[in-house]
């Protein structure tokens, strides 16, 4: 009992990072922006939230450092994506890359040190501990936001005046610049909201899940979340249970590290598992056409 | 055209340079003194090309591999897996096969062709059979490949008596060796260059790959058999980035598969051949400068104390500086002559053509093409 207990918490603190990328990736998703630098802005998010706890001594200075790392490499990705436009594949591959080589450089430059960097004065982000019973309670709370952030995208997306014009820019631009409204501003706010979200999981990788930086800790997360946000087609609801099924494997993967199956095997789990929900999609897919 | 090209690229190199200069600068260090020795290191001693040359004996495979698949429409990301797969078979039956060298060696590099290449026709399969999207697979079977070799050498293939995970040393049969400090994967990655190079722009099977490349449906009205190219061209993609992988056990220092020998030789790759616009040529001269920063950078640790990681930064800088001029200087161009032809007409009176090209000039404008690379939209 305990140890499903134990493998239900460890999958919802898995499944945050790629919830709240996820939500983020929807944004630009239902814009019609390819977003692949949402591994980076992750990446520089993590960077930026333990420099920021680091210097300041604070948690509150983290977060906000790292949800400012994601805005800037968002920043970033429009000016060269919407006001330059570079093709998106290329601006997001760069800023990936940038944000690998940038981590890693600034972690020597800064802290002089390589492949992870901790100290006991990174403060984490605080446990909340809410009265939910021993599967909800206690998690930090960034873990709540993400969950709240699902159902408030959801209703950001399909029922407000933002929404609607974030769907037309995707569908045909053309109209909604007829309508009056800059459909590249609106291409440009969901690349930004996607960077805040994307700095905030990356924020709570460094501060939450764990609280140190290592070199490329985002691992493939933001990846992750793409193929979930396809799988979905960007509904947040849909996100939030494909991103608890991914936080599932992770934590099977994790609670299987005790066992005889050596870690590196186990470690591949989450992976795979996208790998067999792609050709689920496909399945279900070919019977809808 | 190609001329424009070329300025673009120039212009975008210079100002990353610059950029770079300033970062420096504003941390403080000797900027003009740590520049001279990212040269120095690099080019002008002969020690100093031929690291260089070693380095770019890398990039230019893994380089050529992401040209390929983009060119042709494929978006293979996974040079990273492909690149280990290689790398392993290399390092197991180098371990394993112990016949004479002439033997040997051609033996040991198929091998690592061939674990590249089927890994990328997985990919490749789960696209044609099952529709996957490849370039979210290809991704995902980076971190599979990476955790099972990961698995080997510290497990089934672990040498007992190494301190960290690798594999045993291979045979000596299976070195290509070195020649006053020049390796000679170089020689094997300009033969592979060149077999690219002809493949891709010779060959019957190339033109249908860069047709593929800009216009897939025109490619299948023209009546290429698209589903067979994008396979073949996955294949030859996943081949090289594997022989990329081969060559770091067959033709490095250390003759073995170590944590880590991946490095980020893939996504150099990638970046080369973005920055190159996927042109197999370009990509060959792109790689060969960022092997001059990347070994630079090592020199330029040792003078100014700059980490040597500044490369990867320098080069991310490059690749939106040169892609951004080239899309700005294309842009400008077709603006500016559009706006010609519409006063031109203007002067003749000519009302209607007036119309037409100001009209050119807005979509011009509102819709520029992407350039090379290919678009995989996650709605299609």
């Amino acid at each position: 009992m305990s140890l499903a207990l134990e493998l239900v918490r460890s999958s919802l603190l898995a499944a945050t990072p790629v919830l709240l990328a996820g939500i983020g990736g929807a944004y630009t998703y239902f814009a019609n922006v390819f977003n692949i630098a949402m591994e980076g802005m992750m990446l520089i998010g993590a960077f930026t939230a333990v420099a920021g706890s680091y210097a300041a001594r604070s948690w509150v200075v983290g977060l906000a450092a790292g949800i400012g790392g994601g805005l800037v490499a968002a920043a970033l990705f429009t000016l060269f994506a919407v006001a330059l436009r570079t093709d998106e594949f290329v601006t997001g591959t760069a800023i990936n890359m940038l944000a690998l080589g940038g981590t890693t450089y600034a972690l020597r430059q800064m802290f002089g040190v390589r492949g992870a960097f901790m100290s006991g004065q990174i403060q984490a982000i605080p446990r909340w501990n809410l009265p939910l019973g021993p599967v909800l309670g206690g998690h930090p709370f960034v873990v709540y936001v993400a969950l709240a952030l699902a159902l408030v995208a959801d209703w950001h997306i399909r029922r407000t005046r933002f929404g609607l014009r974030l769907r037309a820019a995707g569908e045909d631009p053309r109209v909604l610049d007829a309508a009056g409204v800059s459909s590249q501003a609106v291409r440009a706010w969901s690349i930004m909201i996607s960077g805040a979200l994307c700095g905030l999981a990356g924020a709570y990788l460094s501060l939450g899940y764990v609280t140190l930086f290592a070199e490329n800790m985002s691992n493939g997360r933001g990846w992750i979340s793409l193929a979930v946000i396809i799988l979905t087609r960007g509904r947040p609801l849909g996100i939030l249970v494909m991103s608890l099924l991914f936080g599932l494997f992770d934590g099977i993967g994790m609670s299987l590290q005790g066992t005889a199956i050596p870690a590196q095997l186990t470690q591949m789990v989450p992976y795979i598992a996208t790998l067999v929900a792609l050709r689920v999609y496909s399945l279900r897919s070919r019977n809808e056409h | 055209m190609r001329r424009q090209q070329a300025v673009a690229a120039a212009v975008g190199v210079v100002v990353s340079l610059l950029a770079g200069l300033m970062i420096l600068w504003l941390q403080g260090y000797p900027a003009a003194q740590s520049y001279s020795a990212l040269f120095s290191y690099s080019l002008f001693s002969q020690f100093a090309l031929f690291s260089t040359l070693n380095k770019a004996s890398t990039l230019v495979l893994t380089g050529t591999s992401a040209a390929v698949g983009f060119g042709s429409n494929c978006i293979n990301l996974g040079q990273v897996g492909q690149f280990l797969m290689g790398a392993m078979a290399a390092a197991a039956f180098g371990i394993a096969v112990g016949l004479p060298k002439w033997l040997t060696l051609p033996l040991v590099i198929l091998a690592s062709i061939v674990a590249g290449a089927g890994w990328s026709l997985l990919a490749a399969l789960m696209k044609l059979k099952w529709r996957m999207n490849e370039f979210i697979t290809t991704l995902m079977l980076n971190f599979v490949a990476d955790y099972f070799t990961q698995w080997l050498i510290s497990g089934p293939m672990l040498d007992p008596r190494a301190y960290s995970p690798m594999t045993r040393m291979t045979n000596p049969q299976a070195w290509l060796g070195m020649y006053n400090g020049l390796s000679g994967s170089v020689a094997v990655a300009a033969c592979s260059f060149a077999v690219t190079w002809l493949v891709w722009n010779r060959s019957k099977f190339g033109y249908e790959c860069r047709v593929m490349g800009q216009n897939p449906s025109f490619a299948a009205a023209g009546g290429c058999a698209v589903p067979r190219n994008f396979v073949l061209a996955m294949l030859l993609s996943g081949a090289l980035a594997g022989l990329a992988g081969g060559l770091m056990v067959i033709g490095g220092m250390q003759h073995r598969f170590v944590k880590g020998i991946g490095a980020n030789y893939a996504w150099d790759g990638v970046m080369i051949a973005i920055v190159a616009g996927n042109s197999i040529t370009a990509t060959g001269l792109y790689a060969l400068f960022f092997a001059v920063l990347q070994t630079g950078a090592m020199g330029m640790e040792l003078e100014t104390a700059v980490p040597s990681e500044f490369a990867l930064v320098l080069q991310a800088i490059v690749v939106l500086a040169v892609v951004a001029s080239r899309e700005s200087t294309r842009l400008f161009l077709a603006g500016l002559a559009a706006r010609i032809r519409a006063r031109r007409a203007i002067a003749l009176g000519d009302a209607r053509a007036a119309q037409a090209a100001q009209l050119a000039q807005r979509a011009e404008a509102d819709h520029a093409a992407p350039t090379g690379g290919g678009q995989d939209e996650p709605r299609a």
